[in-house]
């Protein structure tokens, strides 16, 4: 399919996810848990688009290839490498609003 | 627009009821963040009953990789845009992250703050794509917002004035 509102219902069944390296798209399957390959397309060099899939690659939670090198890191890969994805803490941002306004 | 509120709403998740009523503001361009705040505020709605939010809409300041001079003047189109919006809701707190839209809104409340009309603290959380360098947005509000937040430690190396509290979305 091209276009979904949500990938939610196929990303629960995946064992594997490939994907591009759009933040929403990393981000969800990290969530979910479930391995991920990110591949770069090297002719559209959107570079903020990469700083997210760099660092994610560097912290250890996914793989990170491109369209050339795809089918090697598919046949070398190991997923048990790749560290589990600690989820965002939105309460450190409430606990710091409300001490700039004194509702602590 | 889409990541970004995302990512507000996520944002929003844990604050308490002090922090309303909830005023959103869109670009008219926007199709699909309307849906997903209504969704969230039905959500919140079910735990506090007393919940109250607005949706108001703003033309959209700029396009992604719109050229640098018409960018100014289209901004400058929003912030006169903004001026009555943000002079009706006098917001004591304006939250953003990112999108052209906020720009305007914040330079209007900025403006209004310098003609002590109203004080508003400005709060911009800069999105977690953002890891070794800050959107557009994030360059222009580093200087006007009360409070910079960066959710990676490289950006609050390089913006010492920056808040950084690890990954809030």
């Amino acid at each position: 399919f091209r276009f979904k509102d949500s990938l939610a219902e196929e990303l629960r069944s995946a064992d594997l996810v490939i994907s591009h390296a759009g933040a929403g798209s990393c981000l969800e399957t990290l969530e979910k848990g479930k391995p991920l390959i990110v591949v770069i397309n090297d002719k559209l060099m959107d570079n903020h688009q990469l700083e997210l899939a760099k660092q994610l690659h560097r912290d250890g939670y996914v793989l990170y290839c491109n369209c050339s090198t795809l089918v090697e890191t598919l046949q070398s890969m190991d997923l048990s490498a790749l560290k589990p994805f600690p989820p965002g803490q939105p309460e450190k941002f409430a606990s710091f609003l409300d001490k700039v306004f004194g509702l602590q | 627009t889409g990541g970004h509120t995302t990512e507000i709403l996520r944002l929003l998740s844990c604050l308490s009821e002090s922090y309303s009523p909830r005023h959103y503001v869109l670009a008219d361009s926007d199709k699909m963040s309307e849906a997903k705040i209504r969704s969230f505020e039905q959500k919140r709605a079910e735990t506090f009953s007393e919940s109250q939010f607005s949706l108001d809409r703003i033309p959209r300041s700029r396009e992604v990789r719109q050229s640098w001079i018409s960018s100014v003047v289209t901004t400058l189109y929003s912030i006169l845009y903004s001026l009555p919006l943000t002079y009706k809701r006098k917001p004591d707190l304006i939250l953003c992250n990112g999108p052209g839209t906020c720009v305007p809104v914040c330079l209007s409340a900025f403006l209004l703050g310098l003609l002590r009309i109203k004080r508003t603290i400005i709060v911009y959380v800069e999105s977690i794509c953002r890891v070794e360098t800050l959107s557009m947005s994030g360059k222009i509000l580093y200087y006007f917002s009360d409070y910079f937040i960066v959710q990676w430690p490289d950006l609050k190396k390089k913006y010492p004035k920056s808040v950084y509290l690890g990954r809030i979305v």
